[in-house]
């Protein structure tokens, strides 16, 4: 469904991604783990077209993405979860998700997937009228979350969701992709630091460090301990 | 006593009249700073074009009998669709260049090129208003300029308010146009997708928002503000090619006292400009009375830094 061929990525000459290659099936969930600094946040933003590729294609379910702006992605079916949630703090929280359900799948689905949100976060139905600046950091996370699933996506990407929340919202957030996972009709890439937890979920992990695929695979093929030794380069 | 509470009240009627204006024009500032976080110095610029363009609109309808005398009025209406083109197409063309997700890799987020490059426009504004133009003031002739309301004030026989017809009709239009601005940003999906740009470029594209069409927007509509601003105010104030120098620090001064950031509150900190500007000059010389605004924009900073409106908000 998505195919990054050799794509490099330079920030005024620093190199943050160097000719990266990935293979993001249908319907599978797919980890990006590496370390702080490896390319990760940069390989979504190539992804969603926030910034330019210098080199390689990305194609998305058959289309070359390199002549679509950013804006006209997100009506393709790619939804990004950016790195510390950037919810529209002036907005209340059901304007955010009417924000993200302006794309043409998303209008059409909206009744469907604002269930499927209110019960993923039953919270953000309580607190639908409540500005989203002043939501805690978890309910900020469901927030971009559920941003991010009212615009009805074929592809999810979650960019460090867990990140600076305590080890129980983190749970949640878990349980919630868990649950996305489970129902199957949206293809999720996820970042996490929490490799652990990310491997134990995901179909097909990839290593990320210094801009470079280092190790990529089944879950289930990669063990703990090659992970760690592609992680910790020893 | 009569007479002073007479006096006080046409006073304060000058000032809530002129702070309506006030108010507008800072509207348009606040519009392009709130949505853009751009500071934009032509914006006294786009008034004075929105100045001279009702004079000549003014002038052609004048002479068709059946606008009379709300030719005027319905210039300064026909002055936003060509100044929201004109805002748009600069934007377009110059300002965009600056701005948005172009200009976060820019040093200093493109606030230094943004202050450089609206410093210029207004230059080019006003010098080319010089050489076209000329420097002699012009103004739209109005009998309604010269024509008052009388409302007997209710304390005596003979106490009276006298409402300046060509001001009062400015103002009414002028808090006509705000609200509708205000109803387009709170309520309509335009207005909610500025509002998301506004917030967090970024995270705007990843809905799917052309943040750079938004942008584009919100340029537009300042310009459009500043020209309708503009265009209300030559009924009272002559245009010249500098004017807009005279309005600008009204204009800033007015949208830091309505908080940063709010559209509703350049509004009336715009207002209480005007109000203070008339007032003060109940108790001060007439040449004191922008000393006064100064001081009661510290004092009232002093007490609310954020301004009357501002956002507490936490900006992401
Ligand atoms: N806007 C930018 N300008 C310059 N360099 C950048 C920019 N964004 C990222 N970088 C650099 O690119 C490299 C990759 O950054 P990126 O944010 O993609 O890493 P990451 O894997 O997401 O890290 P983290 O786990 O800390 O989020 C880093 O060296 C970073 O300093
Ligand atoms: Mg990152």
């Amino acid at each position: 469904m998505l195919r990054l061929d050799q794509i490099s990525v330079s920030y005024g000459g620093l190199r943050a991604l160097s000719d990266v290659s990935l293979d993001v099936r249908a319907g599978e969930l797919s980890a990006v783990v590496g370390p702080n600094g490896a390319g990760k946040s940069t390989l979504f933003k190539a992804i969603s077209g926030t910034v330019p590729l210098q080199a390689g294609h990305i194609m998305f379910q058959g289309d070359d993405l390199h002549e679509i702006p950013a804006h006209r992605r997100a009506h393709m079916g790619i939804a990004h979860v950016p790195e510390g949630r950037r919810v529209f703090a002036s907005l209340s929280v059901l304007e955010n998700l009417e924000m993200g359900a302006a794309t043409d799948a998303g209008r059409a689905g909206r009744v469907r997937s604002f269930e499927r949100i209110f019960t993923l976060f039953p919270i953000l139905a309580e607190r639908r009228a409540q500005m989203a600046g002043t939501l805690s950091g978890g309910q900020q996370q469901m927030l971009a979350i559920g941003r991010a699933l009212a615009s009805c996506p074929k592809l999810l990407m979650l960019d460090e969701p867990s990140m600076g929340l305590s080890p129980v919202m983190a749970d949640t957030i878990f349980d919630a992709i868990h649950q996305l996972r489970r129902e199957g009709d949206i293809t999720i890439l996820l970042v996490e630091q929490r490799v652990t937890d990310a491997l134990a979920q995901c179909d097909r992990a990839t290593v990320l460090e210094s801009g470079r695929v280092v190790l990529e695979g089944l879950a289930s093929e990669l063990s703990a301990a090659r992970l760690r030794q592609a992680y910790l380069g020893v | 006593m009569n007479a002073m509470i007479e006096q006080f009240v046409q006073t304060l009627a000058a000032g809530l009249t002129a702070g309506s204006l006030y108010g507008l024009t800072c509207v348009g500032l606040a519009m392009i700073f709130g949505i853009m976080r751009v500071i934009n110095f032509a914006q006294g610029d786009f008034m004075m074009v929105g100045m001279y363009l009702a004079v000549w609109i003014a002038a052609r309808l004048g002479g068709v009998h059946v606008f009379g005398a709300a030719a005027p009025f319905i210039a300064a209406i026909l002055v936003a669709p060509v100044l929201f083109m004109a805002g748009s197409l600069l934007h377009r063309l110059l300002i965009s260049r600056t701005t948005g997700l172009r200009a976060v890799g820019l040093s200093g987020e493109g606030h230094q090129a943004q202050l450089i490059l609206t410093l210029g426009v207004a230059l080019i504004l006003q010098n080319g208003a010089l050489i076209l133009m000329g420097s002699s003031p012009v103004s739209i002739v109005s009998k309604l300029s010269s024509r008052a309301w009388e409302i007997p004030l209710l304390i005596d026989e003979d106490s009276t308010l006298f409402l300046n017809q060509a001001r009062t009709i400015s103002a009414l239009v002028s808090i006509g146009v705000a609200f509708l601005l205000f109803r387009l940003i709170r309520q309509t999906g335009i207005g909610k997708s500025l509002r998301a740009a506004a917030d967090n470029p970024e995270a705007a594209t990843y809905v799917g928002i052309d943040v750079t069409r938004a942008h584009r927007i919100a340029f537009g509509l300042g310009a459009a503000i500043a020209g309708v601003a503009g265009a209300l105010m030559v009924l009272s104030t002559p245009a010249q090619p500098f004017v807009g120098t005279d309005f600008i620090i009204i204009m800033y001064a007015g949208v830091v006292l309505g908080g940063i950031g709010s559209i509703t509150g350049a509004f009336w900190g715009g207002m209480v400009i005007g109000v203070v500007q008339q007032l003060s000059t109940l108790v001060l010389p007439l040449q004191l009375q922008n000393a006064m605004v100064f001081l009661v924009f510290v004092l009232i900073l002093l007490f609310r830094p954020q301004g009357l409106f501002g956002r507490t908000v936490e900006r992401a």
